[in-house]
């Protein structure tokens, strides 16, 4: 009897051991997101201090590849609308995780005491 | 105890760890500070550098080839400057533009800067407290856990606002109380040490006083729309009347419990009430690991005011006293007795002079004015002269040790009219006396009055007794000084 529990809670241990490193994943994933926000951000600003006689390029491997300023900002401003679309989605799939791995932490609660009652037990048995 | 010393062990460990959190916090904020000062000092080099740069066409200079070598060199078009953007994007821009563009990013540096500084402060002031905290579970010394149940929210809102601080004297009310209170206490538990006992069990009492006078007082208000400049005066007044028991060392926890019944008299009591209740819990507190105090905001009895005499007004709260009293039945059920509530119930006009009653040499006389303020010796109703002010300490002393409520005293019928005494203020003396126009209550010798209740049963706290000596044989006319009552109130009580 007891160890079947402690089996049982070996595989719940392990499934919740799981779900807690997706969630460092995805918290890793949000936070380099993050930064990549905030840079786009003063990509954008100084941009906007440039003018057009200014050329932009941008790196793209080991080639500077000319661009025009206005594509530029376009195309940081698209950048920018997809880092927030990320974060969100991120966002939502992170409160899930932590709601399962919550629930998770519960049944992992719940049979530790059942295997304690049961080793309680069995000691008093023997 | 031991479980409870448990707790606090637990809550040690617990306060330790958080503690060591917010050092860990503000060691990792001063590392980003740290970093963040180097960029910006970076930038500023970079600055001078930009700036200086554009003065030559070429300069020469030894180029790095490499990781290890370095190759002479000319450095050409000094003006033109591709400056990464972030994310992989480049501009060209002359050295002026590029200055703006660090420029700019300085300011980003330095907004960062300042949240990290700010954040540092925040979490080394939450290590302070954690370390306070910390000392407090560890040692349960000189400090007082304070809890105030939410509620009553209301009744303090219309006390703001209602009230407008014309007077400066509220506490005849709170020493009336008291006294009365007192003086139930004391004739039904005995005195000086069971007073104290008495006080300690009368805690409940208090709080449940507290809430009475609240409810009362708003009622109060409601009723007297007059009386507005009355209750801040009389608030004042009990301010003041607690700050002098505050003077008192001796004020044993007698005096402290009465305290909190006027919580919810003045606001601006709240934070003597405060200091009074962490004194009582201190004494009170049993098995927990800090003392606790209960503070709760009470409603203010409602109260007539009675002007007896010269400035003493009587504040009695009738629902108080009724409830208070079945509260003292209870619990003194056995000594108090039904006399004693007989007495002190006033329903009629005749009753407040059954109460106000001569010392007596033996026996009850009764007097035949209760509006003339005596000579010194066996004034019921006292003056608020430069006597009575200096003779407050000398009754709150005498007071204590028959009972504590003495420290409450100062005109207050507003203290008597909470603690036991008759259930209805007679409208009588307060059409008698004046209709109140005003008049500061200024003192209450109730501590003397506190006394004479206390052997003298029937007692309504006298309102100001001019000389503790007198306490003992002094009967005690237990209308309190009446507080001034509007002269609706008065009506209306009357026709009550």
């Amino acid at each position: 009897m007891a160890e079947a529990i402690q089996k049982k809670l070996n595989a719940e241990l392990e499934k919740y051991t799981q779900m807690q490193k997706d969630v460092r994943k995805s918290m890793s994933a949000r936070q380099k997101l993050e930064t990549q926000l905030t840079e786009n951000n003063i990509v954008k600003e100084e941009m906007d201090l440039l003018d057009s006689t200014n050329t932009v390029y941008k790196l793209i491997g080991p080639v500077l590849v000319k661009q025009d300023l206005d594509e530029a900002k376009a195309t940081v401003t698209k950048r920018l609308e997809y880092i927030n679309g990320e974060i969100q989605r991120y966002e939502t799939l992170l409160k899930d995780m932590e709601k399962k791995s919550e629930q998770h932490r519960e049944v992992l609660s719940s049979l530790q005491q059942e295997f304690q009652r049961a080793q309680g037990l069995a000691v008093g048995k023997v | 105890m031991a479980e409870k010393g448990q707790v606090n062990i637990d809550h040690l460990d617990g306060v330790v760890r958080l503690r060591e959190e917010h050092e860990k916090v503000v060691k990792d904020c001063e590392s980003r500070v740290l970093h963040w000062k180097k960029v910006s000092g970076d930038y500023e080099a970079l600055n001078e550098r930009l700036q200086t740069l554009p003065d030559q066409l070429t300069y020469d200079i030894m180029v790095p080839f490499g990781p290890l070598a370095f190759m002479p060199g000319k450095l050409v078009h000094t003006n033109e400057i591709t400056a990464l953007l972030g994310d992989n994007w480049f501009a060209k821009c002359s050295a002026k533009q590029a200055q703006k563009i660090v420029n700019h990013r300085m300011k980003y540096v330095k907004s960062e800067l300042e949240d990290l500084t700010k954040t540092m402060k925040n979490f080394e002031a939450r290590v302070g407290f954690a370390k306070n905290l910390e000392t407090m579970t560890a040692n349960k010394s000189d400090y007082v856990d304070i809890r105030e149940e939410a509620g009553n929210n209301d009744t303090a809102v219309s006390k703001g606002k209602q009230r407008i601080a014309h007077k400066p004297n509220s506490k005849p009310k709170l020493d009336a109380v008291l006294d009365l209170r007192e003086d139930e206490e004391n004739e039904g538990e005995g005195r000086d040490e069971e007073s104290r006992k008495g006080i300690l069990t009368e805690e409940e009492l208090w709080a449940r006083l507290d809430e009475l006078e609240k409810l009362e007082e708003l009622q109060d208000e409601q009723d007297r729309l007059s009386d507005n400049a009355d209750m801040n005066g009389e608030d004042t007044s009990s301010l003041s009347s607690e700050e002098e028991k505050d003077g008192d060392a001796a004020t044993p926890v007698n005096g402290l419990s009465l305290k909190p019944s006027w919580t919810s008299v003045p606001h601006s009591k709240a934070s003597t009430s405060i200091d009074r209740k962490e004194e009582e819990d201190d004494e009170e507190e049993e098995g927990s690991s800090l003392p606790t105090i209960f503070f709760s905001h009470t409603v203010e009895p409602k109260k007539v005011r009675i002007n007896t005499g010269k400035n003493t007004t009587l504040k009695f709260s009738e629902r108080k006293e009724q409830k208070e009293h079945s509260k003292r039945k209870k619990k003194n059920g056995h000594n108090n007795g039904h006399s004693h509530h007989e007495l002190h119930k006033i329903t009629t006009p005749a009753d407040i002079y059954r109460l106000f009653v001569d010392v007596k040499n033996g026996e009850l006389i009764p007097r035949k004015s209760i509006l003339k303020s005596r000579s010194r010796e066996n004034s019921v109703c006292s003056d608020t002269s430069e006597s009575s002010a200096a003779d407050f300490e000398e009754r709150r002393m005498i007071g204590r040790s028959f009972s504590h409520d003495e420290a409450t005293h100062s005109d207050t019928s507003d203290g008597i009219t909470e603690e036991d005494s008759p259930t209805a203020i007679p409208l009588h003396p307060a059409n008698r006396f004046e209709a109140f126009s005003g008049t500061v209550v200024e003192k209450d010798p109730m501590p003397s009055a506190v006394p004479h209740l206390t052997i003298v049963p029937p007692a309504l706290p006298t309102i100001l007794e001019r000389k503790q000596e007198e306490v003992a044989p002094d009967a005690p006319p237990p209308e309190q000084a009446p507080k001034r009552v509007s002269k609706f109130k008065a009506a209306r009580l009357q026709q009550k």
